[in-house]
């Protein structure tokens, strides 16, 4: 296969030029009632208390492109009672773009646009469900190529075409069904070690999974993401005032950014078992002067088991097919929080903040040391790659 | 999800496919080729990736093809599925040109006997689903006879 199905975006160089200086999550939970802008106040609110900063510090947003309920200006301005005007940026939220959110971040405030930014993303998918409004299948569902030539065979929602990439990369990698199960057991014991983790108290071992009836096979319900109400913001300044905050400092090393020119029809991509993070990971590298040998905690977005397995080859910490053997090693700890699968489903973004708290020192499942840390975002068109470290 | 009140059977009148699905009616196996490079197109789209060309002419396939991957769907994930389930939806590489994958289905075969690469050949059955009215022929894949078998 020829790397002709996608290609790298030309990023500036950001290294060292933007911090995140506050974390915050809100409540993970099943179906909550709350709406997602309800869920995005509170983590807003959770992360300026991380940092120390008062709402009227905040003079930059950022939110997601492709979902109506969006913490805007206006939905800020409700929320905290302010009337103070705001830079604001669609170029953020979760999935690929809380990867690349600090590239933007890092340009309005070279830029002079903005001094703070939070950029933020909250679902409330368990709660939304019994609608069927919202969810991961209905942007899928409404595009029109997918609705009239995979839908009306079945080839629909998302675990039915991550099991087909599963299969084909289990036919192409020998990777096995105790592989994917070892991820899934492997993020239920890092969540069961996080009281934030949708899964705290639920324990999953591989026989239990393997003893689990396939509802796509080659997936069980456990090689499957949850469906969460949940969200978590970052707020973002440069280095400078970020050392003069409560926070240790964590700035941004490298940012990366890949498309697949077929985008969500996974169907055609040239390189089926691949995502392109193969394009995205090594301009990051490039950019923050490491490999991926220097990280020591790894989080990646994965909404399904393969997924984990494939950013691992194409971030570059194996060789493309040996992420099963490679995550079994555990020569980097990944999704430390539990991940897309039993932390919560809020789409990423709570993935930044684990390793902001990582590299501070301050996770639940602590790394002893973690100095490197990086956030492997996917979107199906496009992955990003974000390197932060630990600033001296 | 707002969609059709037919969904997920397919709109055969949607524009850019409607020769596929014409095609399957005619129990043909239908695919855009690019007037301008000569090459397939799958999906349809305005604009060829290769050479730009707008210019498009539905082809018949021979309907031979190979199996490239699969999946067994037990859990019914729309409640339109509900009576098809076990059902297997594949993509299918097609003998004209690999890189083309239909999204199809699997029939008269069980999932245990499937395999990489197997043969495959086109034939035309209809989609039907629960609780929705009507139904649209669709190109779907059994196994070839191998050779001497019928």
């Amino acid at each position: 296969v020829t790397n002709d199905w996608g290609f790298a975006h030309d990023l500036d160089n950001v290294s060292g030029q933007v911090a995140i200086c506050g974390v915050g999550e809100a409540d993970h939970t099943k179906a909550s009632g709350r709406t997602a802008t309800e869920i995005a106040g509170q983590a807003v609110e959770r992360a300026l208390a991380d940092a120390g900063l008062e709402p009227t510090d905040v003079d930059g947003l950022m939110h997601v492109p492709m979902l109506k309920d969006r913490f805007d200006a206006a939905a800020f301005r409700e929320h905290f009672g302010t009337t103070h005007e705001m830079w604001e940026s669609d170029r953020g939220g979760g999935m690929v773009w809380a990867g690349t959110a600090p590239y933007e971040a890092a340009k309005a405030l070279q830029e002079g646009k903005a001094h703070c930014i939070v950029n933020s993303f909250a679902v409330a998918w368990a709660t939304q469900r019994g609608s069927m409004v919202g969810g991961p299948g209905q942007s899928h569902a409404e595009e029109l190529s997918k609705q009239n030539l995979e839908v009306p065979f079945g080839w629909f929602p998302q675990p039915v075409y991550f099991a087909t990439i599963a299969r084909r990369h289990m036919h192409q990698y020998g990777t096995t069904q105790e592989q994917l199960g070892a991820v899934a057991v492997t993020l239920r014991r890092h969540a069961n070690l996080t009281p934030a983790a949708i899964m705290r108290d639920r324990p999953l071992s591989l026989e239990q999974y393997l003893s689990s009836p396939a509802i796509v096979d080659p997936f069980r319900k456990e090689d499957c993401c949850l469906i969460s109400d949940g969200g978590a913001a970052y707020i973002m300044t440069t280095p400078e005032r970020a050392r003069d905050l409560r926070a240790p400092v964590v700035e941004v090393a490298g940012v990366g950014l890949g498309n697949s020119v077929t985008g969500t029809h996974w169907s055609q991509q040239g390189a089926f078992t691949s995502t392109p993070q193969v394009f995205a990971a090594p301009g990051a590298f490039a950019m923050a002067g490491l490999t991926p040998s220097d990280v020591d905690v790894f989080t990646c977005y994965d909404p399904f088991t393969i997924v984990t397995l494939m950013q691992l080859e194409d971030s570059g910490f194996c060789q493309k097919g040996e992420g099963g053997a490679y995550a079994a090693s555990g020569a980097v700890p990944f999704n430390t929080h539990g991940g897309l699968l039993s932390h919560a489903y809020v789409l990423g973004i709570a993935h930044v903040v684990e390793v902001v708290r990582q590299l501070r020192g301050e996770a639940s499942n602590q790394v002893a040391g973690a100095e490197i840390g990086t956030y492997g975002g996917y979107t199906g068109p496009q992955a990003s790659t974000l390197i932060l470290r630990r600033a001296r | 999800v707002d969609v059709r009140p037919a969904f997920p059977l397919p709109d055969v009148t949607w524009e850019p496919a409607r020769g596929f699905w014409e095609a399957a009616e005619r129990g043909s196996l239908s695919i855009p080729r690019c007037d301008g490079c000569g090459r397939l197109t799958w999906y349809p789209r305005e604009r060829c990736r290769r050479c730009e060309s707008t210019g498009f002419t539905w082809t018949a396939m021979s309907g031979r093809g190979s199996l490239f991957s699969w999946a067994v769907v037990i859990h019914p994930f729309l409640k339109q599925f509900a009576d098809a389930v076990p059902f297997v939806p594949a993509l299918v590489a097609l003998e004209e040109d690999p890189a083309v994958r239909i999204v199809t289905r699997i029939v008269e075969c069980e999932p245990e006997a499937l395999r990489f690469d197997l043969p495959l050949d086109v034939v035309f059955r209809p989609l039907e689903f629960t609780d929705v009215d009507g139904s649209v022929m669709a190109p779907m894949f059994r196994p070839r006879p191998r050779e001497g078998e019928r």
